[in-house]
């Protein structure tokens, strides 16, 4: 295969991240299947398939305006969350059966109560307390509310989840999680045979189909790659971090420019599959708590974890061979663009060429963006 | 009565000022620096200093040189939209201005603007070598959740005799929380004294008078005990005698829901009550539920401490918990203290407030309950001047038929 472009896979992975709505879904659908929408990435989709649920990641793809959601929401909060909430009060989200906000952000903790206030007809509402700080007291609260979670959602789709069916569900994602692993390993290549923009396609899809069938698709993907031979001279290799990143916007600017981008440290990328969640023991709810709270605190939302975003961002810099750094933030989104601040020193100090803006979730001003990236790659490129 | 408290409050915050941002302050006893205010008696017992550094950036916006501070703060570009009050303690930190602490406790309420400070304080260079300790507050108010966090505020008591090699006194800490007990019924009794027609005392002596007792240098101490005491005995006389506030005509009681910030109740609540006699009975500071801190053992003194943090601490309960919890409040406080109108603020940096106001304007409209949204930086008067403010409520009582 001469690119990933001509792979069918791809090709169906690139639709289903676009749009909210997939062939997948409406599958499983028709076959009475139901499926339940979380907001982030320290949800566990675990939970839900082992329910027999179809986890689907909340983003706001294909949305124009939040002229709806603005009633909740005022212009002041994040427009990640305004945006799908619009898609939802426009009927682009009927198709869940279950929505799932956190206590992530001040923004994302009260879509649940909106979704309630709206009257939207989702039968299942629920917001879950997530840990906010690391250690093994946090890994014991948060244990309790997954343990609520799993009642809540056992008592509303009149299923057991039993802790096979867990051990079946963490396997299931850590597999997902390897072959996403495998699929990051080759953007170490000099010349990757997937850039930064394929490669969120791939990874949003992940979180918006069966994950069965997303793996046996992931490893046909991966053995095409294998075939790829990429002979393109990048005039850098970037990494992308900060919030959100289910669209391909920054990606795609970078690569028109010249560049690729490698990794990221974003809850739409490596957040979601960098370390795998333990099959050992007899408590899997305990485990996946112990994962999330212990093994990737990687929200600047958790207070005191700094230094662990500080180092899993530097190895990866070095892994990843990285030229630069792109930190996005989205408007009114404090804790990352604290977070991002705070980098801006320490990547400088570390000899990391670094640039980081505030942007809307759905841009407006592209042109803008694509100037300061122009000018920042020219930058490293003087290096 | 009316103003002594007004002047002990400028002189405790001034001394906390001091404290914090005077880097040659050396009071006895270590120096702890938080993001928040989350243990008041704990340091009180320990014999330590303590201070909060997002009060710090609040009281800076109360200065004469505000708009500058803030626009400092803008300028170490953290992020556009930030909390001013987060901007001016941003700006403190970065300048280098704020004393160095001895440790730091941080916590992740009650807003993500006091989170984002948490991490620069964790993050700032200079502070690398100090002992910090991080706590998570929970977004749940239910027994599991006061006994979690509890226990945190347990661990950061062992955190602090490590770093101090200081051992807490128990009984002093018993004497504190009776003290601190004390206050919070004497707290109580105002409120109730504040149900009354027309209301007996500036109600705004409330939120100093918490202010007091939680945020200044002498919170908790017996001196503080004797101020309230003597605002509740004289407001109960005035109550007996059927007297008002002194030169205001009590034509409107209103719910101010959110906190009162740096300027509002100099500026337009004042003019508000002195020239419509539109009184703001109410605010998210003033209103408290204080349960006693229950001393019957160690764990339970410390769920209690847990209860309090995340149920009574008027911005946790504001900004923590969920919409139902906030609306049954302005209810409660409606009905209670026979309010005429909800004003909700707005600020421009509480999120969360922010991104529920759609149902609480529906409950109001519902339950025929005159509601505004204002919109304003409770911080910085520039975003909208207090003459506008004024103007905007002015009309809304008009309009609403409150204020012929």
């Amino acid at each position: 295969m001469e690119t990933i472009k001509n792979s069918e896979i791809f090709k169906k992975f690139s639709g289903i991240a676009a749009s909210l709505k997939n062939s997948e879904i409406e599958n499983w659908k028709k076959q009475g299947g139901k499926v339940v929408g979380y907001f982030c990435p320290v949800i566990p989709e675990e939970v839900f398939i082992a329910a027999g649920l179809l986890p689907f990641r909340m983003r706001g793809t294909g949305s124009t305006t939040t002229d709806s959601a603005d009633v909740y929401f005022k212009t002041v909060n994040c427009g990640f969350p305004r945006h799908t909430f619009n898609l939802a009060l426009i009927g682009e989200y009927d198709f869940l059966d279950g929505f799932v906000a956190n206590t992530c952000c001040d923004t994302i903790l009260r879509t649940a109560d909106n979704w309630k206030h709206a009257g939207l007809k989702t039968p299942f509402i629920y917001c879950l307390d997530n840990a906010h700080a690391s250690g093994e007291l946090m890994v014991g609260h948060f244990h309790n509310q997954l343990l609520k979670m799993k009642d809540a959602v056992e008592k509303q789709f009149n299923v057991e989840i039993t802790e096979q069916k867990l051990k079946d569900a963490v396997k299931l994602c850590n597999e997902t999680k390897l072959l996403q692993q495998k699929l990051y390993e080759l953007r170490k290549l000099p010349n990757p045979p997937i850039t930064g923009s394929e490669t969120v396609a791939v990874m949003v899809a992940g979180m918006s189909m069966p994950k069965e069938q997303y793996n046996k698709d992931l490893k046909i993907l991966l053995d095409e790659l294998g075939t790829i031979k990429n002979e393109k001279v990048y005039s850098s290799r970037l990494m992308i971090i900060g919030c959100g990143h289910d669209d391909t916007l920054l990606c795609d600017i970078i690569e028109e420019l010249g560049g690729i981008v490698v990794t990221d440290q974003t809850c739409f990328g490596t957040r979601t599959m960098i370390k795998t969640i333990s099959e050992e023991g007899n408590d899997t709810l305990l485990s996946i708590a112990g994962y999330q709270v212990l093994d990737v605190p990687y929200c600047p939302k958790t207070i005191g974890t700094h230094p662990q975003r500080k180092q899993l961002i530097m190895d990866l810099a070095k892994d990843y061979k990285v030229d630069g750094i792109v930190g996005q933030c989205f408007i009114s989104c404090d804790p990352w663009a604290g977070e991002l601040y705070l980098l801006k020193s320490e990547l400088h100090e570390a000899g990391i060429p670094f640039i980081w803006f505030e942007r809307e979730y759905i841009p407006d001003l592209v042109g803008q963006l694509r100037t300061r990236i122009e000018a920042f790659l020219e930058t490293i490129n003087q290096i | 009565m009316i103003n002594i408290f007004s002047q002990l409050m400028t002189e405790a915050n001034k001394e906390l000022f001091g404290l914090t941002l005077d880097p040659q302050n050396a009071s006895e006893g270590p120096f702890v620096l938080g993001n928040g205010d989350f243990f008041i008696e704990i340091p009180v017992a320990f014999g330590c200093s303590f201070s909060d550094l997002t009060l710090t950036g609040a009281n800076g916006t109360a200065l004469p040189d505000a708009a500058e501070l803030i626009d400092r703060g803008t300028e170490v570009g953290v992020e556009s939209r930030l909390c001013s009050a987060i901007k001016v303690a941003s700006h403190y930190l970065t300048a280098g201005l704020i004393r160095t602490p001895d440790m730091i406790i941080t916590s992740n309420s009650c807003c993500d603007a006091m989170d984002t400070l948490g991490n620069l304080m964790n993050g700032y260079k200079p502070w690398a070598h100090i002992p910090r300790f991080a706590m998570d507050a929970p977004h749940s108010f239910d027994d599991a959740s006061y006994e979690y966090f509890g226990k945190q505020l347990r661990q950061a008591v062992t955190f602090m005799e490590d770093v101090t090699g200081r051992k807490m006194d128990w009984d002093r800490l018993k004497e504190v929380c009776i003290e601190s007990n004390k206050q919070g019924q004497l707290l109580l009794e105002f409120q109730e004294l504040k149900k009354a027609i027309p209301c007996p005392a500036n109600p705004d002596l409330a939120r100093q008078g918490t202010e007091i007792k939680n945020w200044t240098k002498d919170r908790i101490s017996p001196m503080v005990t004797t101020w309230l005491e003597q605002l509740v005995s004289a407001a109960e006389q005035r109550v007996k005698e059927g007297k008002g506030i002194d030169g205001v005509d009590e034509k409107i009681r209103f719910l101010w829901q959110d906190l009162a910030g740096s300027w509002a109740s100099g500026t337009v609540l004042k003019r508000l009550q002195t020239e419509l006699g539109a009184v703001c009975i109410m605010d998210y500071v003033s209103f408290g539920t204080w349960t006693p801190i229950d001393l019957s053992s160690e764990e339970a003194m410390f769920t209690s401490f847990g209860k309090r943090f995340l149920l009574e601490d008027p911005m946790n309960r504001q900004a923590l918990h969920n919409t139902e919890l906030f609306c049954n409040d302005i209810l409660q406080i409606v009905k209670d203290f026979k309010c005429d109108a909800v004003v909700m603020p707005a600020h421009i940096s509480h999120r969360d407030t922010n991104s529920r106001l759609k149902v609480v304007k529906d409950m109001c409209r519902e339950k025929g309950i005159p509601c505004l949204v204002l919109g304003i930086d409770i911080w910085d008067k520039r975003y909208m001047t207090p003459d506008v403010a004024f103007d905007r409520m002015k009309t809304f009582f008009e309009v609403s038929g409150l204020l012929t």
